[in-house]
């Protein structure tokens, strides 16, 4: 057992130990969810058109003191489809290629004196105000495995913030690097070019960086306003690829008989702003961030597997956000300039999900029935992606949603690139 | 928190926080003037905090109901006050929190925040109308109105539920940002708590509130049960108030942004 599973083991026992004067210091909240997906049409280097999940998810809450609070979080899960390990294993770290089967979600503890809070432990770290893509968002890698339904990864730091009036300072510090996790290679949402189709492609692992990730963050709420500015020092949680091996068959000239790719993580350094402006009509909302990679710097590039080799750019978004009645409305443009541009080849949603204009809207038809849309259209034409999801309550625990993705396009577009992976989704969630 | 506002800090006498007011049932002043009537209702509702845990049960059209708790705290003088409002049942939106800073010449601040996407969001002005988490309450109507926002006209004499109240209109002043137009309140007569609030968009009444179980808690006259009508759409929001206390011991710092994120 590791240290950190101990620790979560310790943390429920004491929990669990902690007597019924106090029982409102603690709280909980979970679920159980099961989903199905249904794909109409099958991948070139993936057939399955039904697949099947389960997660487990259980979180306490314990405060045993106004100035400290424990939170511990844990993950159970199952796949029909080989996206979960087969392994009965305690995961910690979120570094697998595919997800745990029993995970620590989070573990963390919270100090509070006067206007001075920390946090430290595995945690949920979110910066940014926009609702389309967040280029400041730099400590929360996702799981990508399905590229269009992501889910976020809690990363392990400390996290410190100061409160002043209206001011409010944040310094973090990460010394254990979680990636994103990203398509399997063997699944439709890693789309094989047509020509390599018929070649196996095999993970050659990660390269993950060992050194720390730094950021601080300062945000202002004024009357009616407020935005941040921030700063980044460490490494992008979306990967470079990179070709470490093609093996032919011996003898023979002709095309590999294996491609093996290796994910690789360029040190990086952003500084990005965020605003919320209200209008009388509506929100304006905007957030950039310029990327910078230090390509020069041969410590940074020795930490990052030697492949400090990522463009340099900034992503930027604009939107406009607006309640009324029943509709709650998002549409903004996401923006891409590219200042240096090294070629590498990387697996980059956010970059993918730019030169975009992507829009958003829930309706809530009445307290338990509730309909959602979402779609992105690139600027170009080149690529297309809808969602509709109808959802609906009943009693206290029970929630089942339907919902429907199309996506179309070219496949040298990254979101048009995913055209045989239009879908329906079935999922029932029982919370408690 | 300043040590003036500490020793003035005040609760539900203003005329529309609508989660929790009370009134004190003193004897009663002949009073001819609205504005000093909203504002005696104000005064002898002056208290340090409140807390209490709430059970809303919300009434579609077709009279379906679906129940939602939660726990409200809440700090400081009128017009100055915070709010944390906190979702406990049902669970999957437990731990969702709303953040209401309230000033005394200007609309509040609101910060709701979604422990799913671990995010916080303000609430726009212009979104202040919309209805808060399913529920027949709007996000202003969370708010408090300190009765220095409002100008009051004495609209004669009614009578709700047995009991015998002043009838009021109020208007909110410039600074005021309402998506009401005007307000009609009726105050009771023997306990200066207030008995209905029927607010109005232009002259149509859009929302109607009403007060109910009327109990004196640590001296100060509540309301346990408040039930908001939507007048247009037909649907209607009981709130019933368990657990009440007031000058309950709170701390500054459990009214900010960084405190609703903890659970």
């Amino acid at each position: 057992m590791t240290r950190a599973s101990a620790l979560f083991v310790s943390f429920v026992a004491f929990v669990s130990s902690v007597p019924c004067a106090n029982a409102q210091a603690v709280t909980q909240r979970g679920f159980f969810e099961g989903s199905a997906l249904l794909f109409p049409q099958q991948a070139p280097n993936d057939p399955t058109q039904v697949v099947g999940d389960l997660l487990a998810r259980e979180e306490i809450f314990f405060k045993p003191a106004p100035w400290v609070q424990f939170a511990g979080g844990v993950d159970l899960r199952a796949n029909s489809h080989d996206q979960v390990e087969d392994r009965w294993r305690f995961d910690v770290d979120d570094r697998g290629v595919q997800r745990p089967r029993v995970s620590l979600r989070r573990l963390t503890a919270t100090f509070t004196h006067g206007p001075f809070t920390v946090d430290a432990g595995k945690q949920f770290i979110r910066w940014g105000k926009a609702d389309i893509i967040n280029p400041t968002d730099r400590f929360a890698p996702r799981d990508f495995i399905n590229v269009v339904d992501t889910e976020f990864l809690a990363v392990t730091g400390v996290r410190a913030v100061a409160q002043h009036g209206d001011e409010t300072f944040e310094a973090v510090w990460v010394p254990r690097f979680t990636p994103s996790r990203v398509p399997l290679l063997d699944q439709r949402w890693t789309v094989v070019p047509t020509e390599a189709a018929g070649v196996p492609i095999v993970d050659a692992g990660a390269a993950l960086p060992a050194g720390s990730q730094t950021g601080l963050r300062w945000g202002h709420v004024g009357a009616g306003f407020e935005y941040s500015l921030s700063f980044f020092n460490g490494f992008n949680t979306l990967p470079n690829i990179g070709l470490v091996g093609q093996v032919g068959q011996v003898g023979q000239v002709g095309p590999p008989s294996v491609i093996a790719l290796q994910r690789t993580y360029p040190a990086i350094r952003t500084y990005g702003g965020d605003a919320a402006v209200p209008t009388k009509w509506f929100t304006i909302k905007g957030e950039a961030a310029y990327f910078t990679s230090p390509a020069a710097d041969a410590d940074l590039s020795r930490q990052s597997g030697g492949a400090a080799t990522a463009d340099e750019y900034v992503l930027y978004v604009l939107q406009i956000e607006r309640q009324t009645g029943e509709w709650v409305i998002v549409a903004g443009y996401a923006g891409e300039a590219i200042t240096a541009h090294r070629s590498a080849l990387s697996f980059a949603p956010d970059r993918g999900m730019t030169r975009s204009v992507v829009a958003r809207a829930s309706y809530t038809i009445d307290p338990v029935r509730s309909l959602a849309f979402e779609t992105a259209v690139r600027q170009n034409g080149h690529g297309v992606y809808g969602k509709i999801e109808y959802s609906q309550t009943s009693g206290r625990h029970w929630r089942g949603t339907v919902t429907g993705v199309g996506i179309g396009g070219h496949s040298d577009d990254f979101l048009g690139q995913y055209h045989r992976n239009s879908h329906v989704a079935v999922a029932l969630r029982y919370s408690f | 928190m300043s040590k003036g506002q500490a020793g003035r800090v005040g609760q539900a006498g203003r005329v529309g926080f609508t989660i929790a007011l009370a009134w004190l049932s003193l004897d009663v002043r002949a009073a001819d003037n609205a504005r000093q009537i909203v504002d005696e209702a104000q005064k002898r509702t002056d208290v340090t905090s409140q807390r209490y845990d709430g059970l809303l049960q919300v009434f579609d059209a077709k009279g379906k109901v679906s129940d939602k708790r939660w726990t409200m705290e809440r700090l400081g003088a009128h017009g100055q006050s915070k709010a944390v409002l906190r979702f406990t049942v049902p669970a999957e939106v437990k731990g969702v929190a709303l953040l209401v800073v309230n000033h005394p010449d200007r609309a509040s601040d609101q910060w709701m925040w979604t422990p799913a996407i671990e995010r916080d969001r303000r609430i726009a002005l212009q979104d202040r109308s919309t209805r808060f988490f399913g529920t027949d309450f709007s996000f202003e109507d969370l708010e408090e109105r300190d009765v220095n926002q409002y100008e009051y006209v004495l609209a004669g004499d009614d009578t709700i539920d047995g009991a015998a109240c002043w009838k009021i209109q109020s208007t909110p002043r410039e600074s005021k940002s309402s998506q009401y137009t005007k307000s009609t309140v009726w105050i009771r007569k023997d306990n200066y708590a207030f008995a209905r609030i029927e607010n109005y968009v232009k002259d149509q009444a859009v929302r109607r509130l009403n007060y109910s179980d009327i109990q004196n808690v640590q001296g100060i006259w509540t309301a346990r049960q408040l039930e908001m009508t939507d007048l247009r759409r037909g649907s209607r929001t009981r709130l019933t108030l368990d657990k009440l206390e007031y000058n309950v011991p709170m701390k500054e710092e459990d009214f900010t942004l960084q405190a609703i994120r903890r659970q």
